[in-house]
């Protein structure tokens, strides 16, 4: 398999990243590319991280190092990889370079080692290079998954049609749901529009003005844009929704708006990969997927009635997930056969979706655990038409507490949870119980209300 | 209160939970998207009528259109009472 930068060398027609006031072609970005691996021999077959600092950059790192290092990992900005990144990498490359000053990057026995080995740089990788991108875990610290350039394009199309359509990016690329639609423009020769940063209303705008066509978003994103009253003057000819279970509401008012668009909805997940792409319009997807052959993924259903898929592309199993004998994944999503249909119904785990942002119940839990007049705690779901779901908490109160301090309390409870979590993992509301049920196993019931 | 009243009173609640700022006054012509509240500021205020009115239009009504200001949305509560 080639690598990024080599299936770009192949094409024939390269399209441009455009931001907000500029644009560069892929061409341009392709010479830079190889510049660096000139530039820095030395980094030939090591694991590097690279933290985001801007799309353009980012994109020329990924051309750069694919096929060229052992391994890269995609770290947010702003964050300093070494915090982050599995204590057991010692021998890391950090790109963009530290000022030599700083002397963060690379240590002096590696720097040395890595200038030794200079001299054959260019001997081919034996392994295609391992993508490793961060997912959040139950306790906040980051799960790495390793992914690689074919794994992550196993869904990627390619079409004369394809060639001229505008691909907004929505999502950071250095995140799985971004990084989706980096690939598909770049390698279908489409250009890719960066809509990261900005209010919705200045979004639609941005999407209006550089003439989008293709976007990609989930379906709590699509119903935000919608209220914006204008998304209608967009473009679309093409339209994704993932990273949430898409309802048959917002398949059919995205149809209804954009007659003419495709419109398909995609199950990924950091963990699997990209799993499977429907495009009837409908929601789930057809029984008969169920044991086909015909997929780039196979998929059967457990005893739990929980989802499972095994990917024909092999990429490494990590300890984030669990597989049954056969090799196929959990994707601990419960679903449901209705109508010839297989449809989603939410997460096993409890694992919540606010917009397409997991949030651990557990570890929320914890955080309410820390108020002191509260003795025990439940964090569920609650369905929602504009997010998906929002977070709710059941909280028992120490014996003594009065009615009368209710209030307080909750407002402490807030103030507490304020301080140590993200807006969409802060409970909505808060309901305060007698007791919390625990199911037969002894559990805590997390069963969305 | 009218519903009007009780809309504009689980803003204010939500706003304050969500650590939004609303705009003053909220018109009939006020973008919900500029009123101060953000995607999940709407997500939370739609959760909180469902427990004053007993209603989710959103769920209930099959909307063809999402409200884009105040008054859509008003008027999409009322329409869903009416039909009750």
């Amino acid at each position: 398999m080639a690598s990024l930068l080599e299936q770009l060398n192949s094409q024939v027609n390269l399209g441009h990243i455009v931001l907000a006031d500029r644009q560069f072609s892929l061409g341009k970005l392709q010479k830079r590319a190889l510049e660096i691996r000139q530039q820095f021999p030395h980094f030939a077959k090591q694991s590097i991280a690279i933290s985001y600092t801007e799309l353009i950059d980012f994109v020329t790192a990924l051309m750069a190092f694919d096929g060229w290092c052992q391994a890269i990992y995609l770290c947010p900005p702003n964050v300093s990889p070494k915090n982050i990144l599995p204590a057991n990498i010692d021998e890391l490359v950090l790109w963009p370079i530290a000022e030599p000053t700083s002397g963060l990057n690379p240590n002096p026995d590696l720097a040395s080692r890595l200038q030794h080995n200079a001299s054959d740089t260019n001997q081919q990788l034996e392994q295609a290079t391992n993508w490793y991108l961060a997912t959040s875990g139950t306790t906040g610290e980051p799960k790495w998954c390793a992914h690689t350039f074919l794994s992550l394009t196993s869904s990627t199309k390619y079409s004369e049609k394809l060639l001229g359509l505008r691909w907004a990016l929505l999502y950071q690329a250095f995140r799985f749901a971004g990084l989706q639609v980096v690939l598909q423009a770049l390698l279908s020769g489409a250009d890719l529009v960066d809509v990261t940063a900005g209010e919705p209303l200045a979004q639609v705008k941005l999407l209006q003005d550089k003439h989008v066509s293709a976007m990609s978003g989930t379906p709590s994103l699509w119903r935000q844009l919608l209220m914006t009253n204008k998304l209608a003057k967009v473009p679309l000819r093409h339209i994704t929704l993932g990273g949430e279970i898409a309802d048959q509401a917002i398949l059919n008012q995205l149809s209804k708006m954009f007659p003419q668009a495709k419109i398909r909805h995609i199950y990924a997940s950091t963990e699997a990969g990209v799993g499977f792409v429907v495009a009837d319009g409908q929601a789930g997807f057809p029984r008969a997927w169920l044991n086909s052959t015909e997929l780039a993924v196979s998929l059967k259903i457990s005893a739990q009635e929980h989802l499972l898929i095994k990917s024909k592309h092999q990429f490494k199993q990590t300890s984030v997930a669990e597989y049954d004998a056969q090799g196929y994944m959990d994707t601990q999503d419960r679903v449901q056969i209705k109508d010839q249909r297989v449809l989603f119904l939410g997460r096993a785990t409890g694992v919540i979706n606010v917009g397409g942002n997991k949030v651990y119940p557990e570890k929320v839990e914890q955080v309410l655990l820390q108020v002191d007049e509260i003795k025990q705690a439940r964090v569920y779901a609650k369905k929602n038409p504009v997010m998906g779901a929002l977070v709710v908490a059941e909280v028992v109160l120490s014996a003594e507490i009065e009615t009368m301090q209710f209030t307080e309390i909750k407002k402490q409870v807030l103030k507490t949870c304020k301080n140590q979590l993200q807006r969409f993992e802060i409970p909505t509301k808060i309901h305060i119980v007698k007791d919390i049920a625990n199911n037969p196993s002894g559990k805590l019931n997390r069963t969305s209300n | 209160m009218n519903l009007e009243q009780k809309i504009k009173q689980a803003m204010q609640e939500v706003a304050e939970l969500g650590d939004c700022q609303l705009v003053e006054p909220i018109q009939p012509n006020t973008l919900l998207l500029e009123s101060g509240l953000d995607s999940l500021g709407y997500a939370m205020l739609v959760a909180q009528l469902e427990e004053d009115l007993g209603i989710d239009p959103f769920t209930e009504l099959a909307i063809e259109i999402y409200p884009s200001t105040f008054a859509e949305f008003l008027a999409i509560y009322q329409q869903c009472l009416n039909t009750q």
